[in-house]
């Protein structure tokens, strides 16, 4: 229960710092960034919304109130989820153009981070049992290879082959154009079929680091006694990998499950850019070119508080399977 | 013969002592990488990688963002080897001159990441108590913020995008994860005798950690001085190509900002980005071996020939 108690309290702080980096940023930077967005508004929207020129000082600085003053106004505008108004997107708020496309990024990113992990670590597995087999010498160094290309580059290469060349994939966009978003079959088939290309594109990207990882540990609990004892007593060799070396050897790499969730988070960026996916990464590069600082702001609590539930969720997990992390 | 093994593995280790004696100018290390097939591939691609930037200047056209309305989006000729931009520019030359600015960013933040990584990690192993608690909790914190959205937003508040900027703000951002894995070796190397017989011997904590554990993990410091150099070039390069760069100079994300701007895939043009792609793949990959080869370097166990060797000699 104190372990428990120790990782909520960390969690907290993280959220903390996570809000009160996006705060002093702006702060810290160079030149002054709510100017910037002021003289973006045109007279007619200032008149409209009376409160806004103090909503943009209280958010970015600059204003006549001091700092302390700024951040309690800001802290007390977070627990009512008002992020301010988008001014690429004007007059939306923030908190409803991230609800608008937040949806796509998840869908995007939790089916290529789930494929990515059962693959890899199914790989890994394999690899290590059979030291210098086919997986071993083939697969590992061509998932490793492809990991170390940028995602965009594999994005652009896989538009240009597979989509443009082949024509096997569409390469725009969510769906199709005329479709209205809903439950029904026309838009998710055409969703689905949309998704197919980036969900692989990441899948390239990330496949080869959980091959390594497990890899590696496999190859540590292999020359366990267990393991030897197990293959001892005549077991089949596919039972004694996966029920007694690899169910030992997959607790390391699922740790860093939310290192790599975080890093899939940031390939995501760059794949929706290539793809004119309409996701939170897409939306991210748009804001921040366009100096839309109140939605670039939005979008960084959002991903910073994704990363951090997805290391909660990890933590949780833990605490089920591994009984030495209950007992301590 | 199985008890036997341990003591015939010297004979067959591909690390024999007498070797590097034979060629006295190589330092030891580098003749150790080069023994290594992985760490000698790496070592190769990263090679011809300087020798490019190094002579840049000579193979290039001197104005490479001159642009050329007679001789735009062209493919890949005698007279423009790597094809041409939609302004008529060179991109055989944007990519060869991007090579130094990738290089010398990759390696200073990198440099500045390690610098505070293992003087942080180090310290804070090695001193426990509470600045070992405040140094890890730091890490764990910076860990959980997703660094490239963070970027992003740095970068879109920035107005200068120079490259000084972006090696401090690269190498600032970078050195959590770092930190955390130094940590983890400086801990297992802090109860060892050696680390103890210099504490009773008098060293001051400065001594001990610079003079004594330091120079013990410095192959571990080496790998995460590559880590971070090429996940520093990649950061790099995915921001320009975002368009958070400086527009007005020569890079290799700089070629492939303009290539998806003009969104020259869709019209079927290839070379305005796989030129600078495959720049930047090719150094990665040289890098990304060059870090297998440390590894296996230091850990044996990972290493697959010398497992091959000995299951023939037992038999």
């Amino acid at each position: 229960m104190r372990w428990f108690a120790r990782r909520c309290l960390f969690y907290v702080f993280a959220i903390w710092v996570a809000l009160t980096l996006n705060f002093l940023l702006p702060r810290l930077m160079p030149g002054d960034p709510a100017g910037g967005v002021l003289a973006r508004l045109s007279p007619s929207q200032i008149q409209a919304n009376p409160g806004i020129i103090q909503t943009y000082r209280a958010l970015l600085g600059g204003g006549n109130k001091s700092v302390w003053q700024d951040y309690i106004a800001y802290l007390h505008r977070l627990t009512h989820f008002n992020l301010g108004i988008s001014t690429s997107n004007y007059p939306a708020p923030v908190s409803e153009v991230i609800g608008r496309t937040l949806p796509y990024s998840i869908a995007l990113v939790g089916v290529a981070v789930l494929l990515a992990f059962i693959i890899g670590t199914g790989i890994g597995m394999i690899a290590a049992w059979k030291r210098g087999g086919t997986v071993d010498t083939v697969f590992v160094p061509a998932l490793m290879g492809l990991g170390a290309f940028p995602a965009f580059f594999t994005a652009l290469l896989c538009v240009y082959f597979f989509g443009l060349k082949l024509g096997w994939f569409p390469i725009q966009h969510a769906y199709a154009s005329g479709l209205v978003p809903g439950f029904n079959w026309a838009f998710v088939a055409s969703a689905l079929r949309h998704g197919e290309l980036p969900v692989l594109v990441i899948m390239a990207a990330f496949t080869g680091g959980w091959v390594l990882n497990m890899r590696t540990v496999m190859i540590n609990t292999i020359s366990e006694d267990y393991v030897a004892m197990a293959q001892a007593k005549g077991l089949k060799d596919r039972r004694v990998m996966t029920r007694y070396a690899g169910r030992n050897a997959i607790l390391p790499p699922l740790n860093g499950f939310a290192a790599q969730f975080a890093g899939a988070v940031g390939g995501l960026v760059f794949v929706e850019y290539v793809f004119s996916y309409p996701g939170a990464g897409l939306t991210l590069q748009q804001a921040a070119l366009g100096n839309d600082y109140p939605l670039t702001q939005g979008l960084l609590l959002v991903f910073a508080f994704a990363v951090i539930v997805a290391n909660f969720a990890m933590d949780m997990l833990n605490f089920l399977l591994d009984p030495r992390v209950r007992a301590s | 013969m199985s008890q036997l093994q341990p003591l015939l593995e010297p004979e067959v280790t591909p690390l024999s002592v007498p070797a590097p004696r034979k060629h006295h100018r190589i330092p030891g290390w580098l003749s150790l990488l080069f023994e290594n097939p992985k760490s000698r591939f790496g070592l190769v691609l990263i090679g011809f990688m300087i020798l490019v930037a190094v002579i840049a200047p000579w193979i290039s056209v001197n104005n490479p963002t001159d642009f050329n309305i007679l001789a735009t989006r062209q493919a890949p000729s005698w007279n423009h080897l790597f094809g041409t931009t939609d302004q008529g520019s060179d991109i055989f030359s944007q990519v060869v001159l991007g090579t130094r600015r990738s290089l010398i960013l990759g390696a200073s933040a990198a440099l500045l990441a390690t610098t505070l990584a293992a003087t942080l990690g180090i310290l804070a192993a090695y001193s426990g108590g509470i600045i070992d608690e405040i140094v890890n909790f730091l890490t764990n914190v910076f860990l959980v913020i997703p660094t490239i959205p963070l970027l992003i937003v740095i970068s879109g508040y920035l107005n200068a995008r120079g490259m000084t900027t972006m090696i401090l703000v690269l190498g600032l951002t970078l050195w959590a994860f770092e930190a955390r894995i130094l940590r983890g070796q400086a801990l297992s190397l802090k109860s060892r005798d050696f680390v103890h017989a210099s504490k009773v011997a008098g060293e001051s904590t400065r001594r001990i950690v610079f003079g004594e554990i330091m120079p013990n993990m410095i192959s571990r410091i080496a790998a995460a001085f590559v880590l971070v150099f090429y996940i520093a070039l990649l950061v790099d390069a995915g921001l320009e190509f975002l368009g958070l760069g400086d527009t007005t100079h020569v890079s290799w994300g700089m070629v492939l900002y303009w290539a998806q701007t003009n969104s020259t895939v869709l019209q079927g043009e290839w070379w305005p980005f796989l030129f600078p792609g495959l720049a930047l793949v090719t150094t990665v990959v040289g890098l990304v071996f060059l870090l297998a080869g440390i590894d296996e370097l230091s850990n044996p166990r990972l290493r697959t020939m010398k497992t091959k060797k000995r299951k023939k000699a037992s038999r």
